[in-house]
């Protein structure tokens, strides 16, 4: 599993004003890993990027993005929402593959989403909703998943027990988690991607996170890994 | 819903006759000008059932004809939503067709299709289209991204459901274009009639114009407009059934 | 100021505006009459109004002092509303017409008679039995227009004829002829000295022949095109009303004048550019028999007697609901 930019720069089409430039970095290991930055930074359009959602090489774009021992590359984002004519779990049971019904069970009860699962989806709350969503993202056949902002609005307690899941659940996979949340990147991401402001150069470092795999009561805050977040930024 | 566009239909009409009157006494003008309000209500007892026969069948192919113009725009918005290059032929054709004033054709109409049912058909059913068809057209070429995503991303993005996705989120554009393209129906039907057919309101209102009768014009208007807040009230109301329907 | 604040009271204002508006949309040409004269015909510029628009183009209203605009009529135009209603101080209108209004107290006049024999006939084919009497009119198929004058006129040949109507069969007519031309209709109506001339020449083509059928020679007599006022226009200023009328006729006597037939011609084509000039000049030929059928009869003249036939006829179908005494608006000026 290999994922990595090469000079990968981006301008926005609307004015031309440079978004990524000579971006350079490599990720080799599957587990969490995260983008970080000030919004605006690019995370997102990189995000895409590196989904195929945008198209590297054209007039807006240049660079090399290379993907080695990866097939589907997913990109999920926290406003993503269901269709509203049905019940949410109508729409769960039509996309998700039949191999994996009991993965889509356990998920549902791990997230905690159980009692609303007849309901439609513009009922919901916003955490209900992002959590909803990510569930039916995790379902699906991926190696590389990107969620943006994917937890937003999910209380601190049911983020890091999500968190912690989906890193036993999915060791084998690639996840790129784009979060402004400091201690949580810092805490259980492993390798964090800091996306700086597009003027300074290199534009983008790599921060080792500590990675915690299961719930440390007692574990220290990452301190020196968030104030080597704060200063990359 | 219902009753509102009734009452509403009434107090315009109202106005609008109470307009007449005003006009009528103060400049004192005779009864061949504007028809004085005993004259009015005789006519419209006197003609009130044959005019509603009439409506009714002037409503017949308005209703055909806009369900006409609803399918066909669909099918035309459907296929000329993608940015490609057969959607925008299609797009272009559409436009085309609508670059002829409906009326300026409606003599070759019923010239090759004579003064019957389908040509009025016809008729109506063209000058209600185009603004149904740039309704959908609008509706299905916008992306509802949000929704979209998940299933463009996972590859489940078929035509039909894309379609849906985008029906479903712009239902009450939809529904209130669909109501509003009931007048354009009903208007279509009745220019049809009054150029060249034998039958429904637009003639009997060509006939009342040959004679120079005012009142039975306005007793004809009378009908036509209460039976058109009917229909567009339960149009609306239908749609606000299949909204509630479609989102339990 | 304070009331203009409060909402109900600043609707009151503005309903008022607008009232006020409209009234004095209305009321603004009654105003300008004495200024300039509209003068509104019955049907678009064709032969039919040939003197009207060869008074106008060749000065003989300004001659006689007067600043007249002549405008083209149409289906929707009614030249009795816009009298009544100051947009028009001169119109032409059918005897009809004059009669439906004067029964709804519409204040109108007629000053002239233009057509003296009423052009609306009918055409069948010359392979089809010659129409000699009513009666030949028995299981024909017969085109009128409902609502129209040319339905009061058959049904009154009808009624004359002592032919009930499962004797015939009624077709409805639309402006354009191809019932006719597929043979669905037998007898047509048209205006025998427009239509009549140009679908003469276009089956002409085809080696048929068409014959007409003129109410007129079956004793019905139905007033068409007059020039009409208003009895204001009358009481207030006379003089232009005679100097109107000897000026339109002028127009029409010179515009029938054989000798001016080139004159004519040209004036014609001025405002009727479709139309062949070989086609214009059976036209006129047509229009001068109808609006002046033998020398002793004047242009213009009234026809008493053919008003208060066309007025009883219109009771006897139910048209008008008691008699109007249609005499009393015919002025002799």
């Amino acid at each position: 599993m290999f994922l990595s930019c090469e000079n990968l720069t981006l301008k926005y089409s609307h004015n031309g004003l440079p978004v990524l430039d000579n971006l350079c970095f490599e990720i080799t290991t599957p587990g969490l890993h995260a983008l970080f930055g000030h919004s605006g930074a690019g995370k997102t359009s990189l995000a895409r990027l590196l989904t195929g959602e945008l198209p590297v090489s054209d007039k807006f774009s240049s660079g090399a993005i290379k993907i080695r021992n990866m097939k589907t590359l997913l990109y999920s984002y926290n406003t993503e929402r269901l269709p509203g004519w049905s019940a949410i779990s109508h729409h769960l049971d039509k996309i998700t593959p039949a191999s994996r019904k009991t993965q889509k069970d356990d998920l549902i009860t791990l997230f905690g989403l159980e009692p609303y699962m007849d309901q439609p989806f513009n009922r919901l709350s916003l955490g209900q909703k992002n959590r909803i969503n990510l569930v039916r993202y995790l379902v699906q056949d991926f190696d590389l998943l990107v969620m943006d902002e994917s937890l937003a609005n999910v209380d601190e307690r049911m983020r890091e027990k999500i968190i912690l899941n989906i890193k036993t659940l999915y060791p084998d996979r690639l996840l790129l988690y784009i979060s402004h949340n400091l201690i949580e990147v810092a805490k259980f991401c492993d390798q964090i991607i800091v996306l700086r402001a597009v003027t300074r150069q290199p534009q983008c470092i790599v921060v080792q996170g500590q990675n915690h795999r299961g719930y440390q009561p007692t574990a220290q805050l990452p301190e020196r890994t968030m104030l080597e977040l704060m200063n990359a930024a | 819903m219902l009753l509102r566009r009734i009452y509403q239909f009434l107090i315009i009409y109202c106005a609008g006759i109470l307009l007449l009157f005003l006009l009528k006494y103060g400049l004192q003008l005779s009864d061949y000008v504007i028809p004085s309000p005993i004259e009015l209500w005789q006519t419209g007892c006197a003609e009130f059932v044959r005019y509603f026969k009439d409506v009714a069948d002037t409503l017949r192919v308005a209703v055909i004809g806009q369900i006409i113009s609803v399918i066909f725009a669909f099918i035309v918005g459907i296929a000329g939503r993608k940015a490609t290059w057969v959607g925008s032929i299609v797009k272009v054709a559409a436009y085309n067709v609508q670059a002829y004033p409906i009326v300026a054709l409606a003599p070759i109409i019923f010239i090759l299709l004579g003064d019957g049912f389908i040509a009025r058909l016809l008729i109506a059913s063209m000058i209600c289209y185009f603004p149904i068809l740039l309704s959908v057209i609008g509706i299905m070429s916008e992306p509802v991204v949000d929704i979209e995503h998940f299933y463009r991303c996972t590859g489940r993005l078929r035509w039909q459901l894309e379609v849906k996705i985008r029906a479903f989120e712009n239902l009450n554009k939809l529904t209130t274009v669909i109501s509003g393209s009931a007048t354009l129906a009903m208007a279509g039907t009745i220019v049809a009639e009054f150029i060249a057919a034998n039958a429904g309101i637009g003639y009997s209102i060509r006939i009342a114009l040959y004679q120079s009768d005012l009142a039975r014009i306005l007793s004809a208007l009378f009908v036509i407009g209460i039976t058109l807040s009917v229909y567009q009230g339960l149009l609306e109301w239908a749609g606000a059934l299949i909204k509630k329907g479609w989102e339990t | 100021m304070k009331c203009f604040k409060k909402p109900t009271c600043r609707k009151t204002v503005m309903s008022g505006i607008i009232l006020t508006w409209l009234f004095s949309i209305v009321v603004a040409d009654a105003v300008n009459a004495g200024e300039k004269l509209n003068y509104r015909l019955k049907w678009l510029f064709n032969a039919s109004v040939v003197g009207d628009l060869y008074a106008d183009v060749h000065h003989i209203f300004t001659d006689h002092g007067l600043d007249v605009q002549v405008k083209a009529g149409g289906p929707e135009r009614d030249a009795i509303r816009e009298l009544e209603l100051g947009h028009a101080q001169f119109g032409v209108a059918s005897a009809d017409q004059v009669i439906r209004a004067m029964s709804k107290g519409a204040p109108v006049i007629v000053i002239a008679q233009l057509f003296q024999i009423n052009a609306l006939q009918w055409i069948y084919r010359d392979d089809q039995p010659p129409i000699k009497r009513l009666s030949d009119l028995k299981g024909r198929t017969i085109g009128i227009t409902y609502g129209g004058n040319d339905e009061t006129i058959m049904r009154t040949l009808l009624a004359k004829g002592g032919i009930n109507q499962k004797e015939i069969t009624l077709f409805s007519v639309r402006y354009d002829y191809t019932p006719f031309f597929q043979r669905k209709a037998d007898i047509w109506p048209v205006y025998r000295n427009t239509q009549g001339v140009f679908l003469s020449a276009k089956l002409a083509k085809e080696d048929e022949t068409l014959r007409f059928l003129d109410p007129h020679d079956f004793g019905v007599r139905f007033v068409a095109n007059s020039v009409v006022t208003s009895e204001q226009m009358i009481a207030k200023h006379p003089q232009t009303v005679i100097k109107f009328k000897q000026a339109l006729l002028q127009g029409w006597r010179e515009a029938l004048n054989p000798a001016n037939q080139k004159k004519t011609l040209n004036t014609l084509k001025q405002f009727d550019k479709d139309t062949s000039e070989t086609i214009l000049t059976q036209q006129l030929a047509i229009t001068r028999t109808l609006i002046q059928p033998s020398p002793d009869i004047k242009i213009g003249t009234i026809d008493t007697a053919a008003w208060k036939e066309t007025e009883q006829i219109m009771q006897a179908q139910g048209l008008i609901k008691k008699p109007v005494n249609v005499e009393k608006a015919l002025r002799n000026l």
